[in-house]
């Protein structure tokens, strides 16, 4: 940092940069980040990576193990499948699935959730109380209960499984950004925006966001690794993605016929879950331990 | 205390009672005859008689035949949903109890060491094993210890609750209540039988919820022994285990509790999963059957049953908690 300065000033690193400079001290933390940008980068770009159609079925060519293995050929670096697909090709596509639709309905929970934590937290009496029971008793009913009824009355799907998701990960936001709420508004920085004549959204996009945002992240991780399994565990049920739609659960529960003679056919399904779940706890655990240490300095 | 105990039945009765409103519900929001999601009987007379009925004369009704004991019958099987969910409902606890049990054993002890020993080897290799541990796919473990342990080495059973060959009648629901309660059979060996069934599906369930024990334990352990106290009794002389045990080991438990109650509805979610893998005989399994077949009577009872039992386990931990530990904030303690 050679650069010229006129003014004899200390330059004052913004909370997001401290963060990220906590952040970056940890290499575990790193490592998971950089697994996340791949997982990301297969989301976005997957069609054009993966070598074969993943429902191209070929029937010379069934249940051929991964290239490392003995009998394994190059032409299929992961194996196929009992159909003879190209486990590769369906791992990307399915990974895709899996992992967009799980960061799509991360966002919609939080903007709702959030959108009702801070009415619940800014307001008092009667329409507090009303929103807080309702809300804590949606939030006991476990999370394939609420998929088995959604799922029972609007039928199996994809798109159907991820309501019910949103609607089980909603209270979870809710409840964060309600005591997040609660506990700023007691702080003299609102009392004194309030003085000064704030109106209730000014005070939340001017005085609330800023300090909630980080919250919101660390929140937003743990919420997407819970959406990943439960997605994942309800295509497996068979409650979730259907025939065509390619997804990792889905692909698993396809393979228990063969689990026996095929193992990598549940071996790897099972592995991308596993990393792309452990990657976010990664960056999430990281993110929070950097927050930590940057307000303890 | 009374005060504290009103306000917990009351906001138990409050809280079942929107889950009754919310099955009530359902079996207009269902496909089909509201008449036959309620009761399970397909009849058009007495169908057209009910619409008839005002929904809240219809919902009264309803809530006398719950009380009653009658929830209606399963359109697949034609019994009565009560007695169906009286036998698998005790079997879904039972999995949760042992599970949760054994997640406390080994986690408690494990969160302990690591939070004494802050920011040295052994506290880095606890959490990254229960990162590693937390990120498990429950589905995928099951898959791959029924993989390891029942197909490759034969040492486990993979499915079921018991030996079809051991005729024990089910009294109770809970296994080994019955085999105890069980005549002219080898008690020994049909108890260590239940054990060898137990064990995978217990395992499976547990290590999620036993990453989450460790971490918060942890955390909760080397909060505490930052405390004043602490160093004041250091300060007087007192040895660490002395300091541990007299002081700080209590004080670490505290936070545990409400983690535990967040954590009942994230261990029947897994033992709802776990059941259909293992065809053990629970609740979960069932549910999964009557969705699979369009069983839209027994899909309400089940809802019914299992959001009841997760609300009174949970606001029974509450009330626990908060009368043991009377410092927590009054504003908090009706939100679990």
């Amino acid at each position: 940092m050679s650069r010229f300065n006129l003014y004899i000033d200390e330059q004052h690193p913004s909370p997001w940069q401290q963060t990220w400079r906590e952040f970056k001290r940890s290499h575990v933390a790193m490592a998971g980040i950089i697994m996340l940008g791949f997982f990301t980068v297969v989301a976005l770009f997957g069609p054009l990576i993966a070598p074969y159609d993943p429902l191209l079925q070929n029937t010379d060519t069934t249940l051929i193990p991964p290239s490392w293995d003995p009998s394994g050929t190059v032409r299929y670096v992961l194996g196929t499948d009992a159909l003879g697909r190209d486990l590769f090709s369906r791992l990307i596509h399915a990974s895709q699935v899996t992992f967009g639709t799980s960061v799509m309905l991360v966002m919609v929970a939080m903007l709702v959730g959030v959108a009702i934590g801070v009415m619940a937290g800014m307001s008092y009496g009667v329409r507090a109380s009303i929103i807080n029971h309702l809300l804590d008793a949606l939030m006991v009913i476990p999370t394939l209960l609420l998929a088995i009824i959604i799922v029972a009355i609007v039928g199996t799907g994809l798109v159907n499984s991820m309501w019910a998701i949103t609607l089980a990960l909603i209270p979870h936001f809710v409840h964060h950004t309600r005591n997040t709420v609660r506990e700023l508004m007691k702080k003299e920085f609102i009392l004194a925006t309030k003085l000064d004549g704030a109106s209730k959204p000014h005070i939340f996009i001017y005085s609330l966001l800023p300090n909630m945002i980080e919250m919101l992240v660390v929140q937003g991780t743990i919420a997407l690794s819970i959406a990943i399994l439960d997605i994942t565990a309800l295509g497996f049920l068979n409650l979730g993605a259907q025939g065509s739609t390619i997804e990792l659960g889905a692909m698993l529960a396809e393979s228990l016929n063969v689990v026996y003679i095929a193992p990598w056919n549940i071996a790897l399904p099972g592995l991308t879950i596993f990393l792309m779940v452990f990657s976010v706890n990664v960056v999430g655990d990281g993110l929070r331990a950097a927050l930590n240490r940057r307000l303890r300095h | 205390m009374i005060k504290i105990l009103l306000r917990y039945t009351n906001l138990l009765v409050l809280t079942l009672l929107v889950v009754v409103i919310f099955s009530f519900a359902l079996a207009y929001l269902f496909p089909g005859e509201p008449y036959t999601n309620l009761t399970g009987v397909i009849d058009e007379q007495a169908a057209a008689a009910h619409q008839n009925l005002s929904v809240t004369s219809a919902f009264w009704q309803y809530l006398g035949n719950i009380f009653a004991g009658d929830w209606g019958l399963s359109l697949m099987t034609g019994q009565s949903l009560a007695d169906e969910i009286a036998i698998t409902l005790p079997a879904t606890l039972e999995l949760s109890l042992y599970a949760l049990a054994f997640a406390l054993l080994v986690g408690l002890p494990i969160g302990f060491w690591a939070g004494l020993k802050p920011h040295k080897g052994i506290d880095y290799s606890v959490l990254g094993a229960s990162a590693v541990m937390h990120s498990f796919p429950v589905f995928w473990l099951a898959m791959l210890l029924v993989l390891i342990f029942s197909l490759q080495f034969g040492w486990l059973p993979m499915s079921g609750r018991l030996n079809l060959l051991m005729d024990v009648p089910n009294v109770s629901g809970f296994i080994f209540v019955d085999i105890f309660l069980a005549d002219n059979i080898d008690r020994s060996q049909a108890a260590w039988d239940a054990v060898k069934h137990l064990a995978l599906p217990t395992f499976c369930v547990s290590i999620i919820t036993m990453a989450t024990i460790i971490r918060a334990v942890r955390r909760s352990t080397l909060e505490v022994m930052h405390k004043p106290f602490i160093i004041a009794a250091q300060s007087r002389g007192l040895s660490n285990a002395q300091i541990f045990f007299k002081h700080g080991f209590r004080n670490a438990l505290l936070p545990i509790l409400p983690i535990l109650a967040m954590q009942v509805t994230t261990i029947i979610t897994n033992v709802m999963i776990v059941e259909s893998i293992f065809s053990w005989p629970g609740i979960g399994n069932w549910l999964l059957q009557a969705i699979y077949q369009q069983d839209y009577p027994a899909i309400r009872a089940g809802m019914l049953a299992v959001a009841g039992a997760v609300i009174v386990v949970t606001i029974l931990i509450e009330l626990f908690n908060r009368i043991i530990d009377p410092s927590r904030e009054k504003f908090e303690d009706v939100t679990f």
